[in-house]
């Protein structure tokens, strides 16, 4: 503690940090106030600080989060962003990177999930369907038949809140490979991350 | 005297009189009286309700900024390397980071003894990683220059994954580090890094876990 702010003076808050918010008393000294003591001022017409609330995670609209996973026995690296049309239904667009000795993928998918207990906030499994495409780079020759595949997915899944914006994320996917061949290709993913909400 | 009393006593009973005969009598049909209409006002107040709108509390949780140090790549010497990074904080603890950098290795031991060998193509030398770290701020605290000056400081660990790209292929990588956050103003911050990316390599014809050490030096900023 730096600096003592009198009863009944006024306080300017210029912007917050985390939990943490700047602030200027009146003879311009400059400080950090903790979230939780800032909430005990009141504004001059005499209401409470109005505090932005901690966003709810039950109704949370949007998430970005990245993952790790293995996608057909390769490292999986994954990024996506997610919207919510409802409390339990969102969009979700997937751009993943699999990194394996033979190969490596490119892959950009596009799906529904459904959350199937939105208010249980530990622990709620999910699952969607979506469609995607591959893009195969090969490292060790021979060259793949075709170098780009669409595909269509079905996954199975859980969320679950961490703290403040923070939760996590995990997801099984069944993956179809549409090709010119009599049997397409099936495909198992798994992946684990972290996310945040807004 | 006797007549007024006994004047007083008849009045009275008159009176109670006059109450008992109307005691079954209907009340009085109320009567409504039509208010008068409301006379024009000369002025018509124009004031218009100021809607006081609090405005929103602007949060600066987001940190870009660019780095340079010296990464040593396993077999390859030390060599510079320059980057970017972009930050989240979602707690005054955890953070989530990304870094895009790039450095060109130098020669190997092998090529340095046998100068005919080439383990690695010219275009091959690049060095290019991207990471996405997830970080905790262990050690949060402050450090003084001179008597009057404070900077806030903190010292994280991070863990991450990634790619890199080296001698033209593409490698799963994770990274370790731990590095010092020294905020020189409240919007302006200096990192020093140190981060592993370990990858696996079988550039030599075996198989193994290589370690590229890197030491950083950065600046960013918050907004």
């Amino acid at each position: 503690m730096v600096y003592v702010v009198g009863r009944d003076e006024v306080l300017t808050v210029l912007y917050s940090r985390t939990d943490w918010y700047k602030v200027r008393a009146p003879l311009g000294t400059e400080g950090w106030v903790r979230r939780a003591d800032l909430a005990r001022t009141k504004l001059n017409s005499g209401e409470p600080a109005p505090i932005p609330p901690y966003p709810d995670f039950t109704t949370h609209r949007w998430e970005l989060g990245a993952s790790y996973g293995v996608y057909n026995r390769q490292n999986l690296v994954s990024v996506y962003t997610d919207y919510a049309i409802t409390d339990s239904i969102d969009i979700e667009g997937v751009l993943q990177q699999a990194l394996g000795t033979l190969d490596n993928r490119y892959i950009a998918t596009i799906g529904i999930r459904h959350t199937f207990v939105p208010e249980w906030r530990w622990f709620s499994p999910t699952a969607g369907i979506g469609t995607g495409y591959q893009y195969i780079q090969d490292k060790v020759p021979p060259a793949p038949l075709q170098d780009s595949n669409q595909m269509a997915y079905a996954s199975l899944g859980a969320r679950g809140f961490i703290t403040r914006r923070f939760m996590w994320r995990a997801d099984w996917r069944h993956y179809v490979v549409f090709n010119r061949l009599n049997v397409n290709e099936e495909l198992e993913e798994w992946k684990f991350g972290l996310a945040v909400f807004f | 005297m006797e007549i007024r009393l006994s004047s007083v006593l008849l009045a009275a009973a008159l009176l109670s009189g006059c109450g008992w005969f109307h005691r079954g009598d209907k009340k009085p049909a109320q009567v409504t009286v039509e208010e008068p209409q409301a006379e024009p006002s000369i002025i018509e107040p124009q004031v218009s309700r100021r809607e006081v709108k609090t405005p929103k509390i602007k949060a600066k949780n987001f940190e870009v900024g660019a780095y340079f140090g010296a990464l040593s790549i396993e077999d390859f010497g030390t060599n510079p390397i320059y980057g970017v990074r972009a930050a989240y904080h979602v707690t005054e603890d955890f953070f989530l980071e990304g870094f895009l950098a790039r450095s060109k290795a130098g020669l190997s031991s092998l090529e340095d003894v046998f100068p005919g060998i080439t383990v690695v193509s010219n275009s091959g030398r690049q060095f290019t990683y991207y990471d996405l770290d997830v970080g905790y701020n262990v050690l949060p605290g402050e450090v003084f220059l001179g008597r009057g000056r404070a900077f806030n400081t903190a010292l994280y660990v991070t863990v991450g994954m990634g790619d890199v790209k080296f001698a033209d292929q593409d490698q799963f990588a994770l990274n370790f580090g731990v590095g010092t956050r020294v905020l020189v103003t409240d919007w302006l911050a200096m990192h020093l890094d140190v981060r592993d990316h370990v990858f696996e390599s079988s550039l030599f014809g075996v198989d193994k876990n290589v370690h590229n050490i890197e030491a950083t030096l950065g600046l960013t900023t918050y907004f």
